[in-house]
């Protein structure tokens, strides 16, 4: 009797082992998938953290070049065109650069003074999936101004 | 370890006057790794190496200050616009999270 009930807890506690095991691994998984860069950020706490909880307007002024489709998310050309004057007391601060699905949400912060002359800035970017990129603009009178468009992106740049 | 990286600094156009809106390009070859992607031969994953700031100034006086992370392509290029105001020197500060610092200058000499 003993020893039959010894081979069955032996068989229980395998059954017990080969089920939660392959689960266990799984839910580890799971939990990694979203891999997490040294500082990522959401979007929404990129923004919170520039403008400090100022109000952010939609605005046609910021023009804003992206692909519409990108093939290579490793090299996606972002050019920034600010329409406004550059002189001492108006003038475009700063551009910030934004994508809303890579995992740090800010791509390059430019502070500009007058001596640039024109709101202007070009860089390429990574982009990992399909997103929206965004350029927020700091005026010099601290309001904060905004366009997104998005790209469609192929092969994802990150990873 | 700190070897000095290529890099270049444009004016375009190439022919500029006092008063002119010029574009002053910068190209720097850097592997902004982000830390998450593997290293194909040895599997281990790559560590962060991303350039952070950068000072674009012209004859000592900073005109533009960036501040750039991970998301920015391999091989980054930056690109702002400056009114000549005349002879002097546009120099290209940058630094990475490596603590990595380096600079490139170009003179700028408008005609007429």
């Amino acid at each position: 009797m003993e020893r039959r009930k010894f081979i069955q807890s032996m068989f229980t506690a395998s059954a017990v082992a080969m089920v939660t095991i392959p689960t266990g691994v799984l839910a580890e998984e799971a939990k990694k998938a979203p891999k997490k860069g040294p500082n990522d950020m959401s979007f929404d706490e990129a923004v919170k953290a520039i403008t400090s909880g100022k109000e952010v307007k939609e605005s046609d002024k910021i023009k804003l070049s992206v692909p519409e489709i990108a093939e290579n998310g490793a090299v996606v050309p972002v050019k920034v065109n600010v329409d406004s004057p550059m002189e001492e007391g108006n003038y475009v601060k700063a551009i910030h650069v934004l994508n809303k699905g890579n995992g740090n949400a800010r791509c390059a912060d430019i502070m500009l003074t007058p001596a640039n002359a024109e709101g202007y800035f070009a860089t390429r970017v990574k982009l990992s999936k399909t997103q929206d990129v965004v350029a927020l603009v700091e005026l010099s009178d601290g309001t904060f101004i905004q366009t997104a468009k998005s790209v469609k992106v192929t092969i994802g740049g990150c990873g | 370890m700190a070897d000095k990286r290529k890099s270049m600094v444009k004016i375009k156009p190439k022919k500029y006057k006092v008063g002119d809106i010029v574009k002053v390009d910068f190209i720097v070859i850097h592997p902004m790794d982000t830390g998450m992607s593997k290293d194909k031969k040895t599997g281990k994953i790559k560590p962060a190496h991303y350039i952070d700031s950068l000072t674009f100034s012209f004859d000592g006086k900073p005109f533009t200050t960036m501040k750039v992370w991970e998301s920015v392509s391999t091989n980054p290029y930056f690109s702002v616009k400056y009114k000549v105001t005349g002879k002097g020197k546009i120099t290209v500060d940058y630094t990475d999270n490596q603590g990595e610092k380096n600079s490139k200058s170009k003179k700028l000499k408008p005609k007429g």
